[in-house]
């Protein structure tokens, strides 16, 4: 193997893997936290996209920037869905209707989302240009957009870990993670907390959208691979482990560049559910499960 | 008369018109013509049909009825009455509701959904009631297979298309311009059988192919692909791609730092989606089969009328030949009427001059049109071979990315 | 039964629209007759449906109808063998991404084998079987779906899968084979969708390795939770009324229909705590739709 072979892999491996640990942290806070199998986790990210698109080509707003816009905006737009269907549906139901009910609302989700992007943007491809221009280091040569993407989705997802270690709110919610009825116990308010948390997840996966609009081009059905990826990374993982997502992105997005390189792009997918197919079998609840 | 009395009969004579008038509009005004189809409006096949069929539907159904609608032969101008629905890419779907326009709503006429496969499991019903159904987005070499007298695929088929891709490429090289080429291909039903027609095209051409690497559709990233063939000293790419991948190719090659003198990708290259959002795409080639400037009749006419009622421009390949699919069903109506079986009659014996050139079908296929090859050049799609039909000279190498 | 004369009274639209309807209960009563109560939460319909609609398309021209139906049921079966043994080790959400992935896993292969072995794509049913056998072979298989699930939930394997959905170390210690009654249920519940699958495929002509498809796992999923899936008629019902709501929408509000879905299903969700099943047991309590013994038990 070639050292502009190696440098190509992990290089390549790194930027895919980072913004795969981003999509997937949001996915791991609503599911490890709430229960929640959120399957319109994509169709946030594909707003987002949609969302910097627009403010790029309409107002010429750098796509970085609208990064400040969109992370709030669905925020938001997290803390009032969660309001609005999700905490009618977790207040005190037996477990297995919660998951049931909880996966059927965001079935519903999805459709109206898909919907209203048809709506607003139609289904004719739509992209643009930013940062397109090749950067030569360490032999090879990588594109600026995607090495700037997948450093703004790394330097988010840290800041997220640490949020996690170091602040209250953090520990509240690691807290509960772990101890659901302890937590409460201590006075942690759950309803708050799983909206916040809410909130957190959507506005991680609009981010990981506005990031994704500068590389690829964007339609209103881009969504669901992306929710199959974060749902494989909280996976392979573990369920409710926060560096578990970031790891398990990294190594997923490793094993799919190396397979695309070293063999064919038609294995990708292959090669990345045989990892997981192996990591389950020698540890069915994740890399770092409980 | 008295000023009263006439003020009435004015009133009452007055009333007496429009009333006239408004029933002549029930009673006068023809019955309609109800044509079917179903087009995705949702899921992957959604891009496609929104670019090249949908728009020339309705284009030709608003520029009929301005008329006073499709003129059928013996009985008139009939406005033209479209029933469809969003067939949301499902195949079940789309079965379903052909079966329902032929059996329940009775339509008729028919025309096809958007894509080879779609074209594939709506074909037999349409051929079992007797509809024939002009396709201009099907594309395999499976089609023969089918045996189905009443669809006809008016697109170039894989061979014709390889044939020219082989073409240009023969004579780039002889005059010293390329020597290595590559393909790249995805692995849909599309991909893998131009990519057999490639084999034997460039081989039959005495053409050196390097390299042939597959990708999955949906894929997210080619530059291993382009890193090795760049690597490989390739300097003519050859892309059997779908819009989307063949996007993401073009941009990724300015990515990767590599601008091969020939650039030569399949779909997509010919939207001017795809022109805007390359800067011009300057250089670039790709399927072809139409450009405005074209010398058949009306060529020109149908490019404005797009633009002005959509905003947006017809593209350089299929939309032309969707259109005129349906300019042959207007002269098949006016000159036998909407007995289908007469319709089928028409269109197996008759060669028709459309804004895509003569069209003329034997046994489903549409012998008349060449594959051609297109280059992106100062903002238009020049068609740049064969040279019996170039509308430019091609330009090679092509300029830098923009 | 009306269900059966239908091909005569119905014009074939209509027949379809039963056909597709009928699918699709088969397709939601076998999936919950093992999901449901195991609440192993599987997203493997598509991989099972498509290996058999697949496998139709490969030998449809070579063998009289209605063979193909039973390979596909042996295809679904003997691929839920293979992986149950790995994926049944899984708990709860883990199983069921492992399962998703099933369907992925199986169009690439499938389309890696056919790329570079076979060189083509994608097969053509060019003698399809008359569209009244096709809605007698849908109609046979859900009826047997429905009777199996009733069947299963009487036996000792039935009250076996609710324990083990209830508590499954406990079910261990009792005595129960887990692992036999998981796997064997999974595949007998994969067989039903091989064959819903297989009997599907004439209908579309041409298929390719885009017929494993996560939507089909979707869908199926949906409608079995939207009726209730611990009933045998809350899938019946999911499906049924899916599917016509579905069609309605399809029919009436051509760029609304995602909207319209969604927001059904929003709402019955919020309003409808126990699903559409549980409507049909406080007019008529039935065994169909009421639990399986052991829950009503408490």
């Amino acid at each position: 193997m070639s050292p502009t072979l190696v440098v190509d892999i992990v290089v390549g491996g790194l930027i895919t893997g980072g913004i795969y640990a981003l999509v997937a942290l949001g996915l791991n806070l609503q599911y490890g936290l709430m229960r929640v199998l959120n399957v319109a986790h994509g169709e946030f990210l594909m707003m987002g996209a949609y969302l910097t698109y627009s403010l790029h080509t309409a107002w010429g707003v750098n796509p970085l920037l609208t990064l400040l816009i969109t992370g709030p905006a669905s925020f938001g737009a997290g803390l009032v869905l969660h309001r609005l269907l999700y905490a009618r549906v977790l207040a005190g139901e037996a477990a297995e209707a919660l998951e049931s009910r909880s996966l059927l609302l965001s079935f519903g989700l999805l459709f109206v989302l898909q919907n209203a992007a048809l709506l607003l943007w139609s289904a004719d491809l739509k992209g643009y240009s930013y940062l397109a221009v090749p950067l030569h280091f360490l032999g090879s040569v990588f594109p600026a957009n995607r090495l700037v993407a997948a450093a703004v989705a790394l330097a988010v997802s840290l800041a997220f870990y640490v949020f996690l270690q170091q602040s209250f709110l953090g520990k509240a919610i690691r807290a509960l993670m772990q101890d659901p009825e302890g937590a409460q116990l201590a006075g942690i308010n759950l309803s708050r907390v799983h909206g916040l948390c809410f909130g957190i997840g959507i506005a991680m996966s609009a981010v990981t959208g506005s990031l994704i609009s500068m590389l690829f081009e964007l339609t209103p059905f881009i969504g669901l691979p992306y929710t199959v990826t974060a749902l494989v990374v909280v996976i392979l993982g573990g369920l409710g482990n926060v560096a578990g997502s970031l790891l398990g992105g990294l190594i997923l997005g490793l094993v799919e560049t190396a397979s695309v390189y070293l063999a064919a792009s038609d294995i990708r997918l292959i090669a990345s559910y045989a990892v997981l197919s192996l990591i389950l079998i020698l540890k069915p609840s994740g890399l770092f499960g409980r | 008369m008295s000023m009263k009395r006439r003020e009435f009969l004015k009133t009452t004579a007055g009333g007496a018109a429009a009333f006239t008038v408004l029933r002549g509009k029930a009673w006068g005004q023809a019955k309609p013509v109800r044509i079917g189809y179903t087009l995705s409006a949702t899921g992957p096949y959604s891009v496609g049909a929104g670019i090249t069929q949908g728009p020339n539907y309705t284009l030709w159904q608003e520029q009929a009825n301005a008329k006073g609608g499709l003129l059928v032969k013996g009985e008139g101008r009939r406005p033209i009455e479209f029933i469809s629905i969003d067939d949301r890419s499902e195949h079940e779907t789309a079965v379903r509701f052909y079966e329902k326009l032929a059996t329940d709503d009775r339509v008729d006429l028919m025309l096809p959904p958007w894509g080879t496969a779609m074209n594939f499991a709506v074909a037999p019903i349409a051929n079992k009631y007797g509809y024939p159904l002009l396709g201009p987005t099907a594309v395999s070499n499976k089609i023969k297979d089918l045996q189905l007298p009443y669809f006809y695929a008016l697109l170039q088929q894989p061979d014709q298309i390889m044939g020219a891709f082989a073409g240009i490429l023969k004579e780039l090289k002889a005059q010293g311009k390329i020597s290595k080429i590559a393909i790249a291909y995805v692995n849909d039903l599309f991909g893998i059988e131009l990519n057999a027609s490639a084999a034997t095209a460039l081989k039959e051409a005495g053409l050196d192919v390097v390299d042939v690497k597959s990708y999955p559709l949906g894929v997210k990233d080619l530059s291993p692909v382009l890193k090795g063939f760049k690597a490989a000293g390739v300097d003519a790419f050859v892309g059997l791609t779908y819009p989307p991948d063949n996007i993401l190719a073009t941009s990724q090659a300015k990515e990767v730092d590599w601008n091969p003198p020939v650039w030569l990708a399949a779909v997509g290259t010919a939207f001017p989606f795809y022109r805007d959002r390359f800067k011009g795409a300057e250089g670039v080639m790709g399927i072809a089969g139409w450009n405005p400037k074209v010398k058949s009749a009306g060529a020109k006419e149908y490019f404005d009328a797009h633009v002005k009622k959509h905003q947006k421009e017809p593209d350089r390949w299929a939309s032309a030949f969707a259109y005129a699919s349906l300019q042959i069903l207007e002269r098949c109506v006016a000159e036998v009427g909407l007995d289908r079986p007469k319709i089928k009659g028409m269109v197996d014996s008759t060669e028709f001059q459309t804004v895509a050139g003569p069209i003329r079908f034997v046994k489903g296929s549409n012998v008349s049109t060449p594959g051609m090859v297109g280059q992106w050049q100062k903002g238009e799609f020049e068609i740049v071979w064969p040279k019996s039909l170039a509308t430019g000279t091609p330009v090679v190498p092509k300029p830098a990315w923009a | 039964m009306a269900l059966v004369a239908a091909p005569e009274i119905l014009s074939p639209y209509y027949r379809s629209l039963a056909l597709a309807i009928l699918a699709d209960v088969a397709l939601a009563v076998s999936w919950a007759f093992f999901s449901g109560p195991s609440r192993y939460l599987s997203l493997a319909t598509g991989a099972f449906f498509g290996a058999g609609a697949y496998l139709t398309a490969i030998v449809e021209a070579r063998v009289p109808w209605p063979l193909p139906v039973l390979g596909g049921a042996l295809m679904g079966g003997a691929m839920a063998l293979l992986v149950g043994a790995l994926a049944l080790r899984l708990r709860g959400p883990y199983f069921a991404v492992f399962t998703f992935g099933l369907a992925e896993l199986a169009k690439h292969s499938l389309i890696w084998y056919e790329t570079g072995v076979t060189g083509t794509v994608g097969r053509l049913i060019l003698a399809p079987p008359e569209p009244w056998t096709l809605y007698y072979t849908i109609l046979c298989l859900a009826g047997l779906a429905v009777l199996t699930a009733l069947a299963l939930r009487r036996s000792r394997w039935g009250y076996a899968l609710a324990g083990i959905g209830s508590d499954e170390e406990r079910a261990e210690t009792l005595g129960i084979d887990t692992t036999r009654v998981k796997i064997g249920t999974f595949a007998l519940s994969a067989a039903f969708m091989g064959a819903v699958g297989a009997a599907m495929a004439p209908r579309w002509t041409y298929l390719d390795p885009q017929v494993f498809n996560p939507f089909v796992s979707f869908q199926t999923v949906i409608m079995a939770l939207l009726g209730g899936a611990t009933t045998v008629a809350g899938p019946i019902v999911g499906a049924v009324f899916l599917g016509l709501a579905s069609e309605i929408l399809l029919l009436k509000f051509r760029y609304l229909y995602l909207l319209g879905l969604g927001l059904t299903l929003i709402v019955v969700v919020l309003a409808l705590p126990s699903g559409l099943a549980g409507l049909l047991r406080r007019s008529s309590p039935s065994p169909l739709s009421s639990p399986p013994a052991g829950e009503r038990a408490g």
